[in-house]
């Protein structure tokens, strides 16, 4: 057999498997050959498993390696989420190590041009700058951190530096998802699963566009259809999308007015009597916003609940939204029929919202209101877009706000619990939170004597100069300001690394071991497969390598109560040292900061396995608990008496963190009220802003990728037809777009893949050279601090052409 | 050359036409239908003809969704895959 048939031998083998999956699948897999194993036969290739690196879906990959290089990727056919199949950027991950221009050498700008200098003087540099300034010092990190990465640098800051100015670009994707579910449930992160997505009858999507997104999750749905599945798609939405091809129902809303349908749906519920009165009396309590706003409200009667809904009739709700009565009775129809599995899904079309709060809180709310919550298929579950935004962001809690394990830093007892597991005197921990992300930049970019206390912010895993919103005021700037200093760890050039003061290598995915969490709370774990090129090097050992230097330097609060290294791992009684690279892969560091951060899960019934028990799976979900005959057990349906250990009572449900501490989830009342920027006379159009299949966020990753960059190659702006006869623009021609904060010109597409309605324009974020963030609102939620990057006025206009009458 | 696993998820119909069709493909070798979903095997020359095809088989009447499962590129162009 010569190599090219044995990979097309391979292949068929790969997707007969595929193929297979389900319930029609026995006969099939009897007789299919596993790709690996054939590989492992005779092709020289080793095969180990790893999780996607891209989004929060959390496929396993098979990743083939040869002679030190990543040579191919198949989907992995043991795991749970995917069950072998991947989508574009998946299949194509392992190129994403191969670009041409990879970061290899620290560089330090030296009269405005970086210049390659050794890892001694970058990080001799990185920590002269923490020492001279501890408290202006903010680390802002990333939902692609790894778990152990997000940990040490969690470490660093607060049980070390006595800092909490630590964020993560989390804040910008799912922060009202977090806020949401502790202000309804206690405690944050989804109770259902994917395993929803297989027996739901209704799949609602707000805002949400998976067959983009999160293409592998919806293949599952799209294949229960194929099976010959009744299962019925709802789209609620601002625009036309890839996903509502595939829905029996599209509800097009004005931007923002989510609230007043999700309002309108329960007030039907309430007024037809088909709520779950049951579910209501049992377990769940009433809430509304207190003044001042907190997230925890005030409580309110179950008749004031349905005084103050009573203002949104069907007729008021289309007159709100523009979505006829017709559909919101509908949704109320499908919401009142108690026989039907309902699964919501939801992502950054809530969460980049001003009133992403508000609008995550009703969408519990209308679950719980009609009593489809806790059976699978009944579930509110958010999606994630960054493959540890759950795992490292919300998780391990590297928020201004938070303690790993869902602790939080307001909250005396959690931070004294933290000190003792990190093993630091009582009150290391500061008790006022750290600058979220936009008040972080907003400080870097504001010179000190006004202010601006923050003078060097370091971002690890994240590309701020492409992705926060307003960038003209929140980024530009801090560069030209003296005394600010910008260290940027990354594996390309980006938009962050080209303003820097200081950049550091690093190494990506399967070049380095790592711990991630996806969106249904399942912990993955993979090995290092690969040296990374030239002197690239793990984020984690750069976080180490500063903090053992500032603790060289005596910088207070690197060593615990017995005088240790707050990174020490010791053998045999002595002191590893791993801050020197040449040794940090003498121990497996990811295991002994997993090991620690562990002991922080139980606190919140986020219970995590041992290290070895992830090495064996392909991820669990959390929580996982010991169970009598030793072994690790995990949860699918939280909450729930037929799945989850810790439920107390004998109910269906048990929400034992509620937030009033009586096993009750909260239904939250939450008025419609307009946007902060609307259009108007002078911006006359509403700007949303995403991402596309082919690019994941600002494509530092898959603009390498030829396949990718080719299948998409720039950026662009979707018009309706109607708006581009008005503004004489045609397929392809250059248009600027114009808001109150800055301006962008990228060609039009009329008719795309997106179709947005009349009045609105759609521009996803994947570009560098088109910085559409210079355009974009930074206007956040005020529970989240997320800022919404889905709506604000523009105007546009024909590059090169007189600006039209508005 | 770039040698990919699909799976193609097809729709009710008229499907000894699209089968036809598929088979008469020199870049593809068919497996057998389980159920609704099709196995394949892609054999292209590069990685661009490959993203093309799969956009290609997705636009096909009868075809409702397009997984991809494998692809292996060692044997791709190292310029032009990289």
């Amino acid at each position: 057999m010569d190599r090219r048939d044995f990979l097309r031998k391979s292949a068929m083998s790969a997707a007969v498997l595929a193929a297979s999956r389900g319930s029609e699948a026995a006969e099939a897999s009897k007789t299919a050959v596993d790709p690996a194993v054939l590989a492992r036969s005779g092709a020289g290739v080793t095969w180990n498993k790893a999780p996607c690196r891209f989004c929060g879906t959390g496929c396993h990959v098979q990743v083939g390696t040869h002679n030190g290089r990543v040579v191919a990727v198949a989907g992995d056919r043991l795991a749970p989420v995917n069950q072998g199949l991947l989508c574009v950027k998946g299949y194509h991950v392992g190129l994403a190590l191969y670009g041409k221009d990879r970061l290899t050498r620290p560089l330090l700008r030296k009269d405005g041009v970086l210049v390659p200098i050794t890892w001694e003087r970058a990080i001799a540099v990185a920590s002269e700058r923490i020492a001279a300034d501890p408290k202006g010092f903010a680390f802002y990190g990333s939902g692609q951190w790894t778990i152990p990465e997000g940990y040490a640098a969690q470490k660093l800051m607060k049980a070390g530096l006595g800092s909490n100015h630590i964020d993560a670009n989390a804040r910008l994707c799912m922060s009202s998802a977090v806020t949401g579910f502790l202000a309804t449930y206690g405690v944050d992160e989804p109770a259902g699963c994917y395993d929803d997505l297989d027996v739901c009858d209704v799949l609602i999507m707000w805002g949400n566009n998976p067959a983009e997104m999160h293409p592998v999750l919806f293949s599952r749905v799209v294949d229960r259809r194929s099976r010959g599945d009744k299962i019925t798609l709802v789209d609620i939405a601002t625009r036309t999308t890839r996903t509502t091809g595939f829905c029996d129902h599209q509800l097009l809303f004005r931007p923002h007015t989510d609230l007043a349908i999700a309002n309108g749906v329960m007030n039907l519920l309430l007024e037809r009597g088909a709520y779950d009165k049951e579910f209501v009396a049992k377990h769940c309590a009433f809430r509304a916003d207190s003044a001042p706003a907190t997230l925890q409200g005030q409580a309110i009667s179950i008749d004031e609940f349905r005084r103050q809904l009573a203002l949104y009739t069907p007729d008021h709700v289309e007159k709100l939204s523009g979505v006829p009565a017709a559909q919101i009775r509908l949704l109320a129809d499908l919401f009142g029929s108690p026989k039907l599995r309902i699964t919501s899904l939801w992502c950054m079309g809530m969460n980049q919202h001003t009133a992403g709060t508000a609008m995550n809180t009703l969408v519990h709310g209308l679950h719980l209101l009609s009593g489809h919550f806790g059976r699978p298929g009944d579930a509110p579950t958010s999606l994630t877009g960054q493959p540890s935004a759950c795992g490292t962001v919300r998780e391990v809690g590297t928020l201004a706000h938070g303690l790993p394990g869902g602790l939080v830093i307001a909250n005396e007892k959690h931070r004294k619990e933290a000190e003792e597991i990190w093993h630091v005197p009582a009150g290391r921990i500061a008790a006022q939170a750290g600058h979220h992300t936009i008040e972080m930049w907003k400080r870097f970019s504001t010179p000190k004597e006004r202010g601006g206390d923050i003078s060097t912010i370091w971002v690890q895993v994240t590309n701020p100069g492409q992705s926060l919103p307003n960038r003209h005021a929140l980024v530009d700037p801090s560069r030209k300001l003296p005394g600010k200093f910008l260290i940027v760890s990354d594996v390309y050039p980006t938009a962050t690394t080209a303003i820097a003061d200081l950049v550091l290598p690093s190494a990506l995915w399967v070049e380095k071991n790592g711990m991630v969490g996806n969106s249904e709370r399942r912990t993955q774990q993979w090995f290092k497969m690969v040296q990374p090129p030239g002197e690239a090097r793990d984020d984690c050992w750069q976080t180490i390598a500063v903090a053992r230097s500032l603790h060289d330097k005596g910088v207070p609060g690197l060593k615990d109560k017995d005088g240790k290294f707050l990174f020490a791992i010791e053998r045999d009684g002595k002191e590893l040292p791993i801050w020197d690279w040449k040794h940090y892969y003498d121990v497996n560091v990811d295991e002994h900061l997993f090991e620690e951060y562990r002991a922080f899960t139980r606190f919140k019934h986020k219970d995590l396995a041992p290290y070895r028990e992830y090495v064996r799976a392909r991820g669990l979900r959390w929580p996982v608990v010991q169970q009598k005959d030793g072994s690790w057990r995990e949860t699918r349906f939280r909450f729930t008496k037929f799945d989850d250990p810790y439920v107390r009572s004998d109910g269906r449900v048990d929400f034992y963190h509620s937030p009033t501490e009586d096993g009750r989830a909260q239904i939250w009342f939450r008025p419609y009220a307009p946007p902060p920027e609307v259009p108007d006379k002078d911006f006359p159009f509403w700007l949303c802003t995403g991402r596309v299949l082919e690019h994941w966020h600002t494509g530092s990753l898959t603009m390498r990728i030829p396949q990718l960059a080719a299948a998409m190659p720039q950026a662009y702006v979707e018009v309706h037809p109607n708006d581009a006869r008005v503004l004489g623009v045609n397929n392809g021609d250059m248009v600027v777009i114009e808001s109150r904060r800055g301006r962008v010109t990228l060609p039009a597409w009329l008719d795309g893949r997106g179709a947005p309605v009349v009045g609105s324009v759609f521009v996803p974020f994947f570009d560098e050279r088109v910085l559409i963030n210079n355009v974009t609102l930074d206007a956040y939620d005020p529970f989240s601090k997320q800022p919404d990057y889905k709506k604000c006025a523009v105007r546009l206009h024909k590059a090169g052409a007189n600006r039209l009458p508005t | 050359m770039l040698v990919s696993a699909l799976v193609l998820t097809v729709e009710d119909g008229d499907l000894a036409r699209l089968l036809t069709h598929l088979s008469a493909d020199p870049r593809l070798e068919l497996g057998s239908l389980v159920g609704r979903r099709l196995p394949v095997v892609a054999e292209v020359p590069d990685a661009r003809s490959g993203e093309q095809l799969v956009e290609e088989l997705q636009g096909l009447a009868g075809v409702s969704f397009v997984d991809v499962v494998l692809v292996d590129f060692s044997m791709a162009n190292t310029q032009e895959a990289i």
